[in-house]
């Protein structure tokens, strides 16, 4: 049966080039990841860095190794959704062959392990291909990493031998696993199939179809109803969870849901090719659904994504501006309360550092420590430039070994057991508030000795009467502008929320231009694919008075129309997604908020109608070449 | 073979069993209320050794006869005894079986796995059967139908009746008890089809194969021993020993 998948992996190539490099992208991804992850992961934090500096470095470590997980797992999933959906297609259009195999004496089980033969030889090629680009990708992973400030300067990501062996073992798994459900439907191919004309009659929901659309509809559902009840953290996790596991339940029931759905760019079928095209899409629904899912794919995760961080970032900006009572905040590098207050105009000056310390937690009835972000706050002036209103307990108490918890499982009089410059301390909870966006988790009293990890903030009211813009002018008057920056508090959360939102386009663009490259390839494999077998189509069509221009404006109308419904149909499930969002910062900001990307959702859509277009038009044109009276006869 | 020795196949001889027989075999296409029903109540055998055709207008079921007769279409009722064995409630695994050994087919279109050899087209039913096949056995299939030297050609290089022969040694070379052929001179120039029907023929009077076959030409349905006409699902008519002439005549009947 090898030698048999052999020979038809080298006649039909051409088929599965899509899926190749879907393989050999997913590969080099997965080995990329895989060892700048392990790189990072275990490099150890240079040595004669200051404590602020060896924070930072490790919360950008911590961010690579986030971004690299994720990677890793789009990477895979993107990949098996691919590779899945191309042998989908090769299957219906084989039809008629692997039909002929039954005729003459091939069980159920030998056209199954047909399949796999193929998948096998596809991993292997893929991932063969994948472990040579898996070089300069990582180089650019790893680049990019650093230009995100993610990881230092100069790091390099080491090369693994026993790597190739996970890249292979990955190309191989991603292409069986992709393979599988194809599988089951060759197998069912009738012998009397073969003697069909049109063999792909089968029907489109098959029972396994509706079962993974059902199961994937029901814990996307599941976890959009969760979302608004978890964390901030874990809700943004999550939610990218949701819109994997709907968009499998949508790819799922696409075939019920493009009819309904091309309802939609039947407004716009005017004259007999948009008729004609629009009944070639629903006529064909297999084909459809096949160009479908990668768009939709795409749709969801960048409508998904985007709006997600987007809404996430506006509440989280809502939140902070909101919360502050302040009308002036101060950076700096230096101490300097005492000189603040001194200038005339101001009434209160709260010192708010960010600190990190060790939280510890006992884990098999051993204490470990994970380093954890605080605040260190004065109380008494911190009550008085923040709008507060604890859960229980009071600010005030806020001194000695003692500490403030925003949004966690611990109670008024609980005990955190702690590590702070190298000593353990053990700090008594003494208020509880709701849980923020922006952060911080905990309040701690100043003169703790906790490692400050960023540039000091003041957050200052002015007196009554004060104006204070002219208050500003003084304090940078006053020299202290010199030793950090005197700004408005609505400019501060400015500058805040636009930092935010830049680490947060970063890691989208990250982990969006992969998903965008990979659905690319798709989209182009699918249209690739289904042009391949419509010449005789083509050919009926200028048979029956079509110019082949209009054959090509047919082509191009149907590409449109599955833009079009791919955008329709990713923005559906995308909205869900962001929608639970919207319920998870109603329940901690109090407010409801909404962020659309819409200049990347046109910026998207346009794109890909123009690669999905332009595929369309060349492959009509390849397949209109030949005179229609020649291919009109023949069998695909 | 003697024509005298063939005549008495032909006519079936009592105490040999018919390599092929259908009892009371009714087939129906569709859901209850608009059912067609395909063959209605056929009883016939196919005797061993015998060429049989099959002829009548579009639509008269000789197709569904051919696939039910061959188990590639479950009969709704009745019987269908292949070399002995009952296949009508055959499990898909024992057709499996059927299609590896007592059954061989031959169809109007090719039929050939293009990304094969003729040689390697040839083998897979052996090799689908987990056998390994020896160069003689599958140089002698291509022999026999006179393309020892296309062995190595893929069916794109090869002429519509060359890739006919090379389906006809695929179909013979795990000795079938009984050939299905369905049109299989339907996509044939006249030069090519008279020679495929030669070949037929000798494979018939030479090594006592049977062969059953469905065609609308009167010249093919002429080479064969017998003539079974089907018109609507039942068997109408036959002739034995037919010529051409004979034959059109009768369809030429049927339609007045």
């Amino acid at each position: 049966m090898l030698r048999l998948s052999w020979s038809t992996f080298r006649d039909r190539w051409q088929v599965f080039i899509g899926a190749i490099v879907t393989v050999a992208l997913g590969v080099a991804l997965v080995q990329s990841s895989l060892l700048t992850l392990i790189s990072a992961a275990t490099a150890r934090v240079p040595a004669g860095l200051s404590s602020a500096e060896a924070h930072r470095v490790r919360d950008g470590r911590d961010g690579a190794l986030a971004l690299l997980g994720n990677t890793l797992g789009l990477a895979t999933f993107v990949a098996v959704f691919i590779v899945s959906s191309t042998f989908a297609f090769t299957v219906v259009q084989r039809y008629r062959e692997l039909a002929l195999l039954r005729l003459v004496g091939a069980s159920r089980r030998q056209v199954r392990r047909l399949l796999f033969g193929e998948a096998l030889l596809l991993g292997l090629v893929g991932s063969g291909l994948g472990v040579l680009a898996g070089l300069p990708v990582m180089r650019l992973q790893v680049w990019l990493l650093i230009r995100l400030d993610l990881l230092p300067d100069g790091f390099t990501s080491a090369w693994r031998t026993w790597v190739i062996g996970a890249s292979v073992g990955a190309g191989v798994l991603i292409a069986v696993c992709g393979v599988a459900a194809a599988s089951g439907r060759a197998a069912r191919v009738r012998p009397l199939a073969a003697l069909r004309e049109a063999g792909g009659d089968a029907r489109l929901m098959t029972v396994s179809r509706w079962l993974l659309g059902v199961v994937f509809l029901g814990g996307g559902i599941a976890l959009l109803v969760i979302v608004p009840h978890v964390g901030p953290d874990a809700a943004i996790a999550m939610a990218l969870c949701s819109c994997i596991v709907l968009v499998v339940a949508v790819a799922a029931f696409t075939p019920l849901l493009l009819p309904a759905a091309s309802l939609l760019p039947r407004l716009f079928a005017v004259g007999p090719l948009g008729r004609l095209a629009h009944a070639n899409l629903r006529a064909d629904t297999r084909r459809g659904a096949a160009t479908a899912a990668p768009i939709i794919v795409l749709f969801t995760f960048v409508i998904g994504m985007a709006g997600s961080l987007g809404t996430l970032g506006a509440a989280a900006r809502h939140e902070t501006a909101s919360g502050l009572r302040a009308d002036l905040v101060v950076t700096a590098n230096q101490e300097m309360t005492a000189r603040l207050a001194a200038v005339d105009g101001v009434a209160v000056v709260s010192e708010e550092t960010p600190v990190a310390f060790d939280l510890g937690s006992v884990e098999d009835g051993k204490m470990t420590y994970e380093s954890s972000d605080g605040l260190s706050v004065s109380p008494a002036e911190y009550g008085r430039t923040h709008r507060l209103a604890p859960r229980s307990g009071d600010l005030a108490d806020l001194h000695g070994d003692t500490v403030a918890v925003l949004g966690s499982h611990w109670d008024v009089g609980d005990v955190l057991r702690t590590r702070i410059a190298g000593t353990p301390r053990d700090l008594r909870v003494v208020a509880r508030y709701p849980a923020t966006i922006s952060g911080p988790q905990f309040l701690l009293p100043a003169g703790l000795g906790v490692e400050r990890t960023d540039s000091r903030r003041y957050t200052i009211q002015v007196a009554s009467g004060a104006f204070a813009a002219a208050v500003a002018d003084r304090l940078r008057d006053a020299g202290l502008g010199r030793d950090g920056t005197v700004d408005t508090a609505a400019g501060w959360v400015r500058h805040e929320a636009s930092d935010r939102q830049r680490v947060n386009t970063n890691v989208m663009v990250g982990l969006l231009a992969l998903a965008m490259v990979y659905t690319v390839v798709a989209m182009v494999n699918a249209v690739v694919v289904a042009a391949s077998s419509r010449g005789r189509e083509f050919a009926t069509a200028r048979l029956s008075g079509l110019t082949r221009t209009q054959v090509i404006r047919m082509a191009l109308w149907e590409s449109t129309a599955l833009v079009a419904v791919g955008l329709f149909l990713g923005g559906l499930t995308a909205s869900a997604t962001i929608l639970s969002l919207v319920g998870a910062v109603q329940r901690i900001v109090g407010v409801t908020i909404v962020s659309v990307p819409w200049t990347l959702i046109g910026a998207v859509a346009l794109g890909s109608l123009a690669v999905v277009g332009m595929t369309s038009v060349l492959t009509a044109l390849a397949a209109t070449r030949t005179p229609p009276v020649r291919l009109a006869g023949t069998r695909e | 073979m003697s024509t005298r020795e063939r005549f008495q196949q032909t006519m079936g001889d009592v105490r040999t069993a018919p390599a092929v027989e259908l009892r009371g075999v009714s087939h129906l296409y569709g859901r209850r209320e608009t059912a067609v029903r395909a063959l209605d109540n056929v009883d016939v055998q196919f005797a061993t050794g015998s060429w049989t055709a099959v002829m009548g207008p579009s639509g008269s079921g000789k197709s569904t006869l051919l696939h039910c007769a061959a188990g590639l279409e479950r009969v709704t009722e009745g019987q269908v005894i292949i070399a002995g064995q009952d296949i009508s409630a055959a499990s898909d695994a024992e057709l499996t079986e059927l299609r590896r050994g007592p059954v061989g087919f031959v169809f109007q279109s090719f039929n050939l796995i293009a990304s094969l050899t003729a040689a390697q087209n040839v083998a897979m039913p052996l090799r689908l059967a987990g056998r390994r096949p020896g160069r003689q056995e599958v140089h002698g299939a291509l022999a026999a139908v006179g393309l020892a030297d296309r062995a190595r050609h893929r069916p794109r290089e090869l002429s519509g009746g060359q890739q006919q022969r090379v389906a006809v040694a695929r179909a013979m070379v795990t000795r079938p008890a009984v050939l299905f052929a369905d049109e299989p001179t339907g996509a044939l120039d006249t030069r090519a089809a008279r020679s495929l029907l030669d070949l037929l023929r000798s494979m018939v009077d030479h090594n006592g194969q049977t062969i059953v076959m469905v065609t609308h030409d009167p010249a093919a349905a002429a080479t064969a021993d017998r003539v079974l006409f089907l018109r609507d699902g039942r068997l109408v008519d036959r002739l034995e020993r037919p010529s051409a002439r004979a034959v059109a005549d009768l369809l030429a009947s049927w339609d007045a």
